[in-house]
């Protein structure tokens, strides 16, 4: 029997909203295939920033302790999350040792009209120079954030030796089912982190969030506060300003658009929000993700599209339905399948 | 319009926007700042600076936006632009100085998100990689402004740091040199150390009285003292200096201008070698230095047409050549009353053909479009502005907007407002000082000299007695002319008596004009009711009280019959055909009654803004040439009236009048210094 592997994540702890509650997610899995490291770097990008609280519980739920700043991380495979946190250095101060490096891209390498997302080639640079590794892949977290990728090495190449994963390191999406309202009103709500990438246009905003709508509650509108006086139909309030349960019981529609100039990588509040029980619209890029789960749409189409959700309550439910099934794709036993595969294969290799 | 932005609402970034802004705009571009970012605590400078270019925005109106110090964007400024809602169609440049790729793409990306759209980028490392100094958050846009050749006296803009003021000698010697025309700029605490010692530069001025781009001016050597690296706004200046082909010297500490590849000369460090070193080095090779300076790459860099190809700018079409003939403007600067104006108006009645305008108070603004001329009016204070300055803030603007570059500008007024000194200093207007001989003890004093150095000429026309006329200041830019006076009025007294018989029905056999004020600087009403109550007696007697837009008039004076009161711009019609005219002391009113040889009574007026009119009154009365009453001395007055109607007193006064010897009027000589082709 061979000795079970060991797994090693290299992370900056300290990222807030979507990478560090996919990876808190992803240690559970991980845990039950071996023994596994967090080795925490302290970069530049979050300096003075404390520890991400979701991630927090699970490190304490797991008995596990982040390696602070020590030099050598050696195990089977390394799991370096979110490479764009070394975007504001230039070397990363560590010495990895394995046979497969798994570098997760949370962010997506170009934007919509193909700007570079962040300096990935110096981020990527710095990884392969601190590693000596078997094979080396990126990992896309969704078809999406995989044609980013693909579009970022049209103009740009991996450093010698690395490879693009077949598969998609998604994030899990066990959230619990909550079941659709039986009786949708025009309620709308959006949430996010307060980022002005994570917002539209005033104008897209105007469109999503109309007067004639029974409510229209924006969570995490930090910068969106000086509106609040030619919007009194809006209900603005602060990122972290309501539980997220209270939220998504005022709405009964998430309407999600962000900046034209940026893309989730994933769309993991649009999982919340389908899990929740809602009818989610966003943009066709971000809604492909979950098939037709969520409703591909133009801002324009969102009053027609509420209108006859509104009208038809089982075809509400209908698309509830559909989202939440497109939720199962993303469950933490498909990500263990996943998980152990890339578990065999390194350990091929090295046979091999 | 195009709105200039910086990525942080910092009190440095917000000078850095007005310097970037004032130079593309001096460019011809229309480049404006959004006023939702108007500092608080702004220095009243700033404002003057600022007010041209502000604008409350509406997005649809911008064609164009450009940011600057991009390397670190706020999120209040993001917030703003995503208010604002900027046209799909109006491009975002985007400028900074960016140390790292991932900065560029940050800068870019965060811009974009609330945009919705990507920024055009100029990266700063790479467009302008030696800046004059570090840390400057606007690009250099050098402004080429077009010389005069190489004039025989050169401009020197001498930078002094505070402690230059205790090297007082050095700068004593500097400010003789015959080869040069010194301009001395210093903070604002050296300036008063300097006054203190008694010496004032010529040429004085405090940094932040620098308008933010330079017109159509520029010195022809700049010399740099400091510590370390100077003020964006000298920075700025330098490379205006450079791209004009103009010599910058740098003689700070750390010499942290020439330490680049900015073609700046190197200069002594110490103030007492400058003159040497200017006589020796510079002077002689200005001319070659300044060509060097124009063609070197680093100006070619750091022009303005350089950062305007680089944001994406089309080049203005070359401004039509203004052939019109350079006007003189006079502004005169009349609270209520009108005798600056009237002077003016008397000087600009000698004048050739120049062509000839005024900027006035609205008192004086009829009077001068009857003479017929064009008149700009101004604004005059209130109590209800919200600022003490804030009418002289509209002046400015309207000046800005009268004034052209070959306009010549002549002053007549006692302080040199901050409108004023602007306009001189933004258009390089040469401009002449019409001021007064005769001062109040106290007043003339370092901050009454301190804004002299503006002015090519100043000219006193003197008071008719020696012992008014002070010397106030020394030079050869001074110049002094005879009285300032009206024509005696060509209409007989019988005439004007007629005429007024008819105007108010009732025969005038006895004329008395009274002309004390406008109620401003002191209460008049007493003597004015004392007056009325004494001649009422008097059987056909008129006595007109001649006032002017603006003054105060006491509603019971309406109530006598031999009492009228009217406005006139006429005064000296009336007073010539009086038997007696009781008047102020102005210099006006004064050298009337000296010249047209009137019977008059002074009663003074005094406030700390006037001239002394007391002396001036009694320098006449203790001649006899005319009667002196103190304001407080009711009874005298009413003696001193009767005497001269009644007690031969009158005749007695016009005898004397035609017998004394006064000076030449000067009108027509204050008109020739004004128009002379060259003031040098």
């Amino acid at each position: 029997m061979p000795p079970p592997p060991r797994i090693a994540y290299v992370i900056d702890p300290r990222f807030s909203g979507g990478t560090s509650a996919a990876v808190a997610a992803e240690l559970k899995v991980a845990r039950s295939f071996g023994q596994v490291e967090v080795h925490a770097i302290e970069s530049r990008m979050f300096h003075g920033r404390r520890l991400a609280p979701a991630l927090d519980k699970v490190l304490d739920d797991l008995g596990l302790t982040p390696i602070w700043d020590e030099g050598t991380v050696a195990a089977d495979i390394v799991v370096l999350h979110n490479p764009s946190f070394l975007k504001f250095q230039e070397r990363m101060d560590r010495c990895i040792l394995c046979r497969e490096l798994v570098v997760v891209t949370h962010e997506n390498f170009v934007r919509p009209g193909g700007a570079e997302g962040f300096d990935v080639a110096s981020c990527l640079r710095q990884i392969d120079a601190a590693t000596l590794a078997l094979r080396k892949v990126i990992a896309p977290i969704s078809p999406a954030n995989r044609a980013t990728v693909a579009a970022w090495q049209e103009g740009a190449r991996l450093p010698g030796g690395w490879a693009v994963l077949d598969d998609d390191w998604f994030n899990i999406c066990d959230f619990p089912l909550a079941p659709p309202t039986r009786s949708p009103a025009d309620r709308r709500g959006r949430h996010s982190r307060p980022g002005f990438e994570k917002f539209p246009p005033l104008d897209i905003l105007d469109a999503c969030f109309p007067a004639q709508a029974a409510a229209n509650v924006i969570l995490g509108a930090d910068s969106l506060m000086e509106a609040a006086g030619s919007h009194p139909h809006w209900k603005l309030l602060p990122f972290g300003g309501l539980d997220l349960p209270r939220y998504f019981e005022m709405v009964d529609f998430m309407v999600y658009f962000t900046s034209p100039a940026w893309r989730e990588s994933f769309g993991r509040v649009l999982a919340e929000a389908l899990a929740a029980g809602k009818v989610v619209i966003s943009d066709p890029d971000t809604a492909a993700t979950f098939g037709g789960g969520v409703i591909a749409a133009h801002p324009a189409d969102v009053d027609a599209i509420v209108a006859r959700h509104v009208a038809e309550p089982a075809l509400y439910r209908a698309q509830v339905a559909a989202g939440q099934t497109a939720l199962a794709r993303y469950s933490a036993e498909r990500f263990a399948g996943m998980f152990a595969a890339r578990l065999d294969a390194a350990r091929g290799w090295a046979a091999a | 319009m195009i709105l200039i932005e910086a990525g942080e609402q910092s009190a440095e970034a917000f000078e850095a926007k007005m310097l970037f802004v004032a130079r593309l705009a001096a460019r011809g571009h229309p480049a404006v700042l959004d006023d939702h970012w108007l500092p608080e605590g702004l220095q009243r400078t700033q404002r003057y600076d600022a007010a041209p270019y502000l604008r409350q925005l509406a997005g649809s109106e911008l064609d164009r936006v450009i940011l600057i110090g991009g390397e670190v964007i706020a999120d209040e400024t993001l917030q703003r632009l995503r208010q604002i809602g900027l046209p799909a169609a109006a491009p975002v440049v985007l400028i900074g100085r960016f140390e790292s790729r991932q900065g560029r793409i940050s800068a870019q990306s965060r811009l974009a998100y609330v945009l919705g759209r990507e920024p055009e980028i100029v990266d700063l490392t790479e467009a302008q990689p030696a800046p004059l100094i570090r840390g400057q958050i606007a690009p250099s846009a050098g402004l080429t402004v077009p010389g005069t050749g190489a004039p025989a006296t050169p401009d020197v803009r001498l930078f002094l740091p505070e402690a230059a003021a205790e090297d007082a000698t050095a700068l004593m010697a500097l400010d003789q040199m015959p080869e040069m025309r010194l301009q001395v700029v210093l903070p604002r605490r050296a300036r008063e150390h300097l006054q203190l010692l008694r010496h004032i530069p010529a040429r004085l001025l405090g940094l932040a009285e620098l308008p933010p781009a330079p017109g159509a001016h520029l010195p022809d050597i700049a010399v740099i003292f400091g510590k370390d690296a100077p003020p964006g706004r000298v920075a700025a200046l330098a490379a205006d200096m450079i791209a004009s082909g103009r010599a910058v010297i740098d003689c700070t500490e750390s010499y942290v201008l020439c330490g680049g590849t900015a073609p700046v000369l190197r200069g002594p460090r110490l103030l007492a070698a400058l003159p040497d070193y200017l006589r020796r080095t510079v002077l002689p090779n200005r001319a070659d230095i300044g060509r060097q300076m124009a063609a070197s790459s680093w100006a070619e860099a750091h022009r303005v047409d350089a950062i305007e190809r680089l944001a994406g700018l089309e080049a203005p079409a070359a401004a039509v050549q203004d052939t019109r003939p350079g006007r003189t403007i006079f502004l005169p600067t009349n609270g209520n009353g009108l005798g600056h104006a009237r002077r003016c108006l008397l000087v600009a009645s000698e004048f050739p053909a120049t062509p000839v305008a005024f900027a006035a108070f609205p008192s004086c603004v009829p009077m001068i479009r009857a003479a017929g001329h064009d008149c700009l009016p101004l604004v005059p204070k209130s109590a209800v502005h919200g600022a003490e300055h804030a009418n002289d803030l509209v002046n400015y603007m309207r000046l800005r907007r009268l004034l052209r570059p070959r306009d010549r500008l002549v002053f007549d007024g006692g302080f040199v407002f901050d409108s004023i000194q602007r306009v001189i200093l933004e258009e390089g207007l040469e401009a002449a000082w019409l001021r007064r001989g005769l001062w109040q003890a106290g007043q003339i004093n370092a901050e009454s000299l301190y804004r002299e150095g503006l002015f090519r000429r100043v000219i006193v026309p003197e008071e008719a007695f020696a012992e008014l006329n002070a010397e106030m200041s020394f030079g050869s830019h001074v110049h002094h002319v005879g009285p300032v006076v009206g024509p005696h009025p060509e209409a007989t007294p019988a005439a004007v008596r007629a005429e007024l018989a008819a105007r108010f029905g009732q025969e005038v056999r006895e004329l008395v004009v009274t002309m004390l004020g406008g109620g401003v600087a002191a209460d008049r009403t007493a003597h004015l009711q004392m007056l009325a109550a004494l001649l009422e007696r008097r059987e056909k007697c008129l006595h007109l009280v001649l006032t002017w837009p603006g003054a105060t008039v006491a509603p019971a004076l309406y109530g006598w019959k031999n009492t009228r009161v009217c406005q006139s711009r006429a005064a000296e019609r009336f007073a010539a055909a009086a038997d007696l005219s009781v008047t102020a002391a102005g210099y006006n009113s004064f050298h009337e009654v000296l010249y047209h040889r009137l019977p008059a009574i002074f009663v003074p007026q005094m406030a700390g803004f006037m001239d002394d009119q007391e002396r001036r009154a009694r320098a006449a009365s203790d001649r006899g040439l005319a009667l002196t009453v103190r304001p407080g001395e009711m009874l005298l007055l009413e003696r001193e009236v009767l005497s001269v109607l009644d007690g031969g007193q009158g005749a007695a006064l016009r005898k004397a009048l035609a017998d004394a010897r006064l000076p030449a009027p000067g009108n027509r000589r204050a008109a020739e210094l004004i128009s002379a082709e060259d003031w040098s």
